[in-house]
């Protein structure tokens, strides 16, 4: 075919068109432009070891490590509803909800419909976690495809309702308690999940470990499935996902089962950390998944990035969040600043993408 | 005409984009009652210059100057406060307001408490509009006018701030031939107020018709610049596409249409398609004419399962079908390419992932992807489509429209389509790269017996292309012709 279609060009004028084997200059200079938000992490981890000694310390660097893997977690999910165009404003309520009832039947006996059980153990604990994560996500994925309603909304309005049943749960009181009134109760959670909240394995928290096991699970399935690849249609052109027969409500719904699962295991491995549940932790987890994602460098409106660069967006905010305790810096200050850095990469990459156009 | 200053000088402007050298030190130039016609295909580096000249993208280097006067710091305000101004092929109108208020866009006229005096804003906007002698409601809001009228509303719009240097970028491509007088009508008026009009455009026939002089562009270069008189049409194609064309529609005629492949039957598709029936065989392009809202792309929607069927069957190998989705039409070996390309494509994605999408649909929900063979696929199609330039890494937003057009072509060849519905399938592409289509669409019926189904209002292109014709008015058929049967005038005559 390719024969063909050349062939007319017997000519007496100069050919033109002719396939250029161009490249783009270098791929050393590729992978700077695209490696920002990796140089920005460096640039501050390098200047938070030089203003203070305890930074580069091994056992700062593993609280941080153990610090950012719940963000981690929460950040990838976020990863993949943000590739679709969307936003799940609802994965630290997810969490609390999770948590909260997985904390609830680890350390009392409850009565579902006439049933009793429990306290139950670490692996039904974290099965619970997960099948309410599943509820959840599952809620918010009709609600924004079956119900048409834009996911800012939709997300917006179930994490009022998944506070609100957390709440419930707990009775507004933090898990374990001592005030429980449940017949058979304990006051402490099974040892296995204070582990992977705070535990090590070889010395790397085990919390960390579940943190980049996620990550190489998102990874594959955003690069070697077809659920990953109708996530990058569905965001970056949705009608042309449409007509090329991409599934689009499934892969909605499929995002936001993804996003809010992580958020429960966030959540499930936050409270192991705390040793201890309640209905409004995790609160500054969505704005800060967020912004993990968009320091990463995904595009706020699907499409393009993916979950590497969230897990630098969110060692970035661990980072900035620790130096600053370390420099003593008050929390009142401390928010200002981590506003202002967020914004500061953001208008940097975008600078970047259009200068560049990558 | 050398001893006057131009209007307008554009020397030795250069523009790279990674990996693309779209602006070679182009120089260009523009008189006061001057209509200069800038031709080129697709990917020569029109839009950029004028998007330079515009403000709306910096040169690398080159000097743009203004009657006599040399710009720096150039940018969209300073494009507009210079008198300079640009109807662009993607209009800049805001669907939720009237017609009146996109006219005076951002400078609505006010009293001197800065309040809007909406009497005023109509009535001006109803001479402006009346001026350019068409009938729009100042009144009504843009999103539900025709394409048409939204065209003239922003001629308009930008008429109104009485530009020294007027761009028009294919402005007739959604026009009738009546409004296409009436636009030419106004090029001559403000021609000969003085205004330099720049005028981009792929038909060749309007380059007599209303020009000056013509610049034909390739590669990013100037190849040359003609009078009018000088300028043929022969010779312009030679320059836009630096070879003979000596097969604009090369139309394999020997072949014989084989087994029907697709059978229609009463298709209804309220209110947009009453009972039509027709097939397609192998090898055979089904051509189909019809006016602007005839229901030739509901046609195309339907037997893709865009949209729903009321009534009637679908046959395919004789075999009745059920499509209700794009992807049982896939299933079932049909392709569609879209008549919005923007609509198709998967912009910052890569070449592969957008050749095969339209294969991940018929993957199950988790299932792996075989990034290698993806690979193989575009390298594949690249090739034989010859598309441009080949770098698989590449977003096919980089992409000119001939090439993207191709990527889409790609995608349905690699679904392996049995059955392909093309709609409007060289619109807003090049000369040569129509051709390329063309080739292809005739090498696919003739030598992999494809069933082809070829929606255009391009007359020329059916009655080269289509082994039949069918007409279509007001959601049915009207005529039906063999090859060689028909002619432009019967065609206009079944369809209206």
């Amino acid at each position: 075919m390719s024969q063909k279609l050349v062939q007319d060009q017997d000519l007496g004028v100069q050919v033109v068109g002719e396939p250029r084997f161009r490249r783009f200059r270098g791929s050393a200079r590729d992978l700077l432009i695209q490696s920002g938000p990796l140089i920005a992490l460096f640039l501050l981890a390098a200047y938070l070891a030089s203003a203070t000694p305890y930074f580069m310390t091994e056992s700062n660097l593993v609280n941080v490590a153990r610090r950012t893997s719940v963000l981690v977690i929460f950040a990838i999910g976020q990863t993949f509803v943000i590739l679709t165009g969307g936003i799940d404003l609802s994965v630290g309520a997810t969490a609390a909800l999770a948590a909260s009832i997985s904390a609830v039947t680890m350390t009392q006996q409850v009565n579902v419909l006439g049933i009793k059980f429990g306290p139950v153990g670490f692996v039904e604990g974290l099965a619970i976690a997960l099948v309410v994560g599943l509820g959840a996500g599952l809620l918010n994925g009709l609600l924004v495809t079956r119900g048409r309603i834009p996911d800012f909304i939709a997300t917006l309005g179930t994490l009022e309702v998944f506070r609100g049943a957390a709440l419930l749960v707990t009775g507004g009181l933090p898990v374990p308690s001592y005030y429980s009134k449940a017949e058979k109760a304990r006051n402490y959670l099974p040892k296995e999940v204070v582990s992977i909240g705070s535990g090590d394995w070889l010395g790397i928290p085990i919390a960390a470990v579940i943190a980049l096991s996620v990550t190489l699970l998102g990874w594959v399935i955003l690069r070697y499935t077809a659920f990953g690849r109708s996530i990058f249609a569905v965001g970056g052109n949705r009608e042309a996902a449409r007509v090329s027969g991409i599934k689009i409500d499934r892969t909605k719904i499929g995002v936001y089962v993804v996003s809010a699962l992580l958020a429960a295991l966030a959540g499930f491995v936050l409270t192991g950390r705390l040793n201890s549940a309640n209905a409004l932790m995790a609160g500054e987890e969505n704005l800060n998944s967020i912004a993990s994602v968009v320091i990463g460098g995904t595009n706020l409106f699907g499409g393009e990035g993916g979950v590497f660069g969230s897990i630098i967006g969110a060692l970035t905010i661990g980072v900035i969040g620790n130096g600053l305790n370390l420099l003593n810096v008050s929390d009142f200050y401390q928010r200002i600043i981590q506003g202002t850095i967020i914004v500061v990469v953001v208008i940097f990459d975008q600078w970047r993408r259009r200068r560049f156009g990558v | 005409m050398e001893t006057r200053t131009p209007l307008l000088r554009m020397e030795r402007i250069d523009k790279s984009f990674p990996g693309v050298h779209a602006l070679d030190h182009v120089d260009f130039d523009l008189y006061e009652g001057e209509v200069h016609i800038l031709l080129g295909e697709n990917g020569a580096g029109k839009s950029t210059l004028m998007k330079i000249l515009s403000g709306s993208l910096p040169a690398d280097s080159g000097r743009i100057i203004i009657q006599g006067e040399e710009i720096r710091h150039h940018s969209p305000e300073r494009a507009s406060k210079l008198g300079i101004g640009m109807v662009y092929q993607e209009f800049s109108l805001v669907p939720s307001l009237t017609v009146a208020e996109n006219i005076f866009l951002g400078d609505p006229p006010r009293n001197r408490a800065g309040i809007v005096r909406w009497g005023e804003l109509y009535r001006r906007a109803r001479e402006s509009l009346a001026t350019l002698g068409v009938d729009i409601d100042p009144r009504a809001r843009v999103g539900n006018l025709s394409v048409a009228e939204q065209q003239l509303t922003e001629i308009a719009r930008i008429l109104a701030k009485q530009p020294r240097i007027l761009l028009l970028d294919e402005p007739t491509s959604a026009l009738s031939d009546t409004e296409v007088d009436r636009l030419f009508e106004i090029i001559r008026r403000l021609q000969s107020r003085g205004v330099g009009i720049i005028y981009i455009s792929h038909r060749l026939d309007e380059v007599s018709r209303i020009g000056t002089r013509v610049t034909v562009m390739r590669d990013g270069r100037v190849i040359g610049t003609l009078p009018v008189e000088q300028a043929d049409i022969d010779t312009l194609i030679k320059m836009m596409v630096g070879r003979r064309l000596s097969e604009q529609y090369p139309k394999t005629l020997s072949v014989q249409a084989g087994q029907p492949l697709l059978r229609v039957e009463n298709l209804c598709a309220e209110p947009f398609l009453r009972n039509l029936s027709f097939e397609v065989r192998t090898g055979e392009i089904v051509g189909i004419f019809g006016l602007m809202g005839a229901g030739q792309a509901e046609l195309a929607q339907a037997l893709f399962g865009l949209l729903p069927v009321t009534a009637g069957q679908i046959y395919l190998n004789g075999q009745p079908v059920k499509i209700r989705r794009p992807t049982e039409a896939i299933q079932h070996g049909i392709g569609l390419l879209l008549r919005d390309r923007k609509a198709s494509l998967v912009p910052m994605q890569a070449l592969p992932a957008n050749i095969t999408l339209a294969n991940i649909s018929q993957l199950s929900f988790m299932g792996p992807l075989n990034l290698r063979s993806e690979e193989r696929i575009a390298t594949r199609y690249v090739q034989e489509l010859t598309i441009r330039p080949p770098i698989l890494k590449r977003p096919v937003k980089f992409l000119s429209g001939g090439n993207q057009q191709k990527v889409c072509l790609a995608r349905w060849l690699a679904s392996g389509a049995r059955v392909l519905i093309v709609d409007e399938p060289t619109r807003g592409i090049d000369v040569g790269a129509k051709a390329e289509v063309f080739a292809l669409l005739d090498q696919l019926a003739a030598q992999q017996g494809v069933g082809i189904i070829m929606i255009s209002s391009e007359m020329p292109e059916l009655l080269a292309m289509a082994d039949r014709i069918l007409v279509m008015r007001q959601g049915k058929f009207s005529a039906s012709y063999q090859r060689g049967e028909a002619t432009q005038e019967l065609l206009l005559r079944s369809a209206s």
